[in-house]
């Protein structure tokens, strides 16, 4: 039965006085800022990086506001909050972003210091979404709920985001830095290539620690990460974040915006030398302040304790019939929903990218009546996904009839998750001040050419990563097609790249295909990759796996002939 | 007749401070959100005289540029870049309404 309480405990972190106070003296203090800067007090070029610092960019059209949402966690209070701030200081929709969090594209300034004040009102906040620092920490979509999670990754991302939140230290690094954490064997937070990419493991003593990955990245210049630390205790983890954090702020190039990253540093010092470095830091802290208690560790375990989920027949005869009488509900349960670790229980994917709609976006409306599903059968609890989508993470078998009705009415049941429409898009040359391209309405031109989800599903998994610009926001390296807008003498032009992946122990970057095609193009050489895959795959093989197999050669030449 | 598309003509253009609103200098120096209403310089030291002016007068807006135009016969401009005809025409597909709740 639907679980209609108004009032639920929540399970993740709850802010304490320290947060609150923190996070409503930062809002004061921006107030005054954007006073002094609206009269004239402050010339832009010593407002920018205060805005910077608060999340607040100016892109193309107006102000666009990124708010945190720590390691995707959202609780349906939270969602309805950015629903109504969206309508309240915006046009009425948020737009999901690769990192988690939410993008207000249409912010005043005068209106941003209310905006921060009313998300406050529900413990959270948009700074360290901009600027050198350390960036809100990644996770696991489905964590908390996995069936093959270890450990709840969340625990560790919050115990981060302490330390790392205005650490005076780390505030001005040579580039920003982003962390994520995966508890899964099957990493689906993208560890690999962030600049420190955590995996919780279980070591053959049977203790969990941290593979500790540094050094990945898109970009410019994409780079796998590289292991620094095979078993790293977890109640040792800030000294050595902080450890590698210090190599970086002391030997990261500050002369060239585009050699900054970690990346760069362990690619050209090497893993080992960095190794030591990190090691040699370590040695001096790693029986400091740092060492985290085990009553700190519990605490903050406690509050990430899961909803008590009562065990429930792992078959429901309601979902078993309409598995068997309507076929698009059927390919919905095969694509949206994913096992949970509580028997008869699931995790359910709403799809973000109906036919034709740009990826990731929701409207006010839609998103309060995610958050009614949210507080009727998932314990009031959602993730946010870098594919840009919005989970449910503890829905009992016989709800997903309801759950699956309730999410069509607001366009999210689409039965696409991890298929050829399930499409990662930056907001490109539309709204983005950075971009040379435009990705959303190509990505809008793919999802309506392969529409139907009877050839959707007869492709397979295939993810497609389109970004407008080298920057690789739509992480378009690890694409199993990607796709990057350039600009040359003034055309958008679209470069191809295929085998890009970020599944653990296969993450690879892509190759290119060959040159840019015109825009006009794009659907149709998309269509003709897939139709070279249908072409060669042996059976069970997924799209990455024939290009793993036949390699580039057999999809360029099909291309190139057909564009 | 051919459009200009030389490069010479020029507007300045600017995000208003208060909502970041694109808006370009007119001939009375002021801020608009037409940009049927810039003011155009038509060689190279006008637009030089153009950006000065849109600096001096750009307490309410942030950093000011000069933006590449093109003129049909009756007038009308158009960036030639497509960044700048983006941020003169709004974005290029339909953003989900407010209200929407299905996506058509």
């Amino acid at each position: 039965m639907p679980d209609t309480l108004l009032y639920r405990p929540q399970h993740f972190y709850r802010y304490d006085s320290y947060d609150r106070t923190l996070v409503a003296e930062r809002v004061e203090q921006f107030r005054d800022q954007v006073r002094r800067r609206l009269a004239g007090e402050l010339t832009e070029e010593q407002f920018k990086p205060l805005r910077l610092t608060n999340g607040l960019y100016l892109q193309l059209h107006a102000y666009m506001l990124r708010i945190a949402v720590p390691y995707g966690t959202l609780s349906s209070r939270q969602l309805r909050k950015l629903a109504d701030i969206s309508r309240k200081y915006d046009r009425g929709y948020g737009h999901f972003t690769t990192r988690q969090n939410l993008q207000l594209n249409w912010i005043k300034l005068e209106d941003a210091p209310d905006a921060l004040a009313e998300l406050a009102e529900v413990d959270m906040h948009a700074m360290q979404t901009s600027g050198n620092c350390i960036r809100n920490v990644t996770a696991d979509h489905y964590a908390g709920a996995a069936i093959d999670e270890i450990e709840d990754p969340r625990i560790w991302c919050e115990i981060v985001r302490q330390w790392s939140t205005l650490h005076p230290e780390f505030t001005f690094l040579p580039r920003k830095f982003k962390i994520a954490i995966t508890g899964s064997p099957n990493d689906r937070a993208a560890v690999r290539v962030h600049d420190i990419g955590l995996r919780l493991w279980r070591n053959e003593a049977g203790e969990v620690g941290f593979e500790v990955i540094v050094g990945g990245g898109l970009g410019r210049t994409p780079m796998i990460g590289k292991t620094l630390r095979e078993f790293l205790p977890k109640e040792e983890l800030l000294a050595y974040l902080e450890a590698t954090l210090r190599v970086y702020n002391r030997y990261g190039r500050r002369d060239n915006l585009y050699k900054a990253r970690i990346k760069i540093l362990v690619h050209e010092i090497g893993a080992e030398k960095m190794r030591e470095e990190v090691e040699a830091e370590y040695a001096s802290t790693r029986d400091g302040a740092l060492k985290l208690p085990a009553e700190t560790i519990e605490a903050i375990t406690q509050q990430f304790a899961p909803p008590v989920l009562p065990v429930r027949p792992p078959v429901s005869g309601l979902v078993e019939a309409q598995r068997l009488s309507d076929p698009d509900f059927a390919l919905w349960l095969k694509s949206n929903v994913a096992p949970h670790r509580v028997p008869g229980h699931a995790i359910v994917t709403a799809s973000l990218k109906p036919a034709g709609a740009p990826p990731g976006d929701a409207s006010a409306v839609q998103m309060e009546g995610v958050a009614d599903i949210a507080d009727a059968y998932s314990q009031g609890e959602l993730r946010v996904s870098h594919e840009q989508n919005l989970i449910f993470p503890h829905v009992a078998i016989e709800d997903l009839p309801q759950v699956y009705k309730s999410l069509a009415a607001l366009g999210f049941a689409e039965a696409n998750v991890g298929k050829i429409t399930d499409i990662i898009a930056c907001p490109g040359l539309d709204y983005c001040a950075l971009a040379n391209a435009r990705s959303i309405p190509v990505a809008q031109r793919i999802s309506n050419h392969f529409a139907g989800l009877a050839r959707q599903h007869d492709i397979g998994d295939l993810k497609i990563k389109i970004s407008g610009c080298i920057n690789a926001c739509g992480h378009h390296h690890v694409g199993h097609i990607g796709i990057l807008g350039v600009d040359k003498n003034g055309v958008e032009l679209y470069q191809l790249s295929v085998g890009g992946d970020v599944d653990f122990g296969q993450t690879a970057i892509g190759t290119i295909l060959g040159p840019a095609v015109t825009a006009d193009k794009v659907v149709e050489a998309v269509d003709t990759l897939v139709n070279t895959y249908l072409d060669n795959r042996s059976t069970g093989e997924r799209f990455v796996d024939t290009f793993r197999r036949i390699g580039a050669q057999p999809f360029k030449e099909r291309v190139y002939a057909a564009v | 007749m051919a459009k200009n598309l030389s490069g010479d003509l020029q507007v300045a253009s600017a995000n208003r401070l208060v909502d970041g609103v694109v808006v370009w200098l007119d001939d009375a120096g002021q801020w608009t959100d037409r940009l049927a209403r810039a003011a155009v310089s038509r060689e190279a030291r006008a637009s030089e005289i153009l950006l000065e002016r849109a600096r001096a007068e750009g307490f309410g807006v942030i950093e000011p540029y000069l933006v590449a135009v093109s003129e049909d016969e009756d007038g009308t401009l158009e960036p030639l870049s497509l960044r700048e005809r983006i941020r003169a025409s709004g974005l290029t597909f339909d953003a989900i309404a407010a209200d929407a709740v299905r996506y058509a």
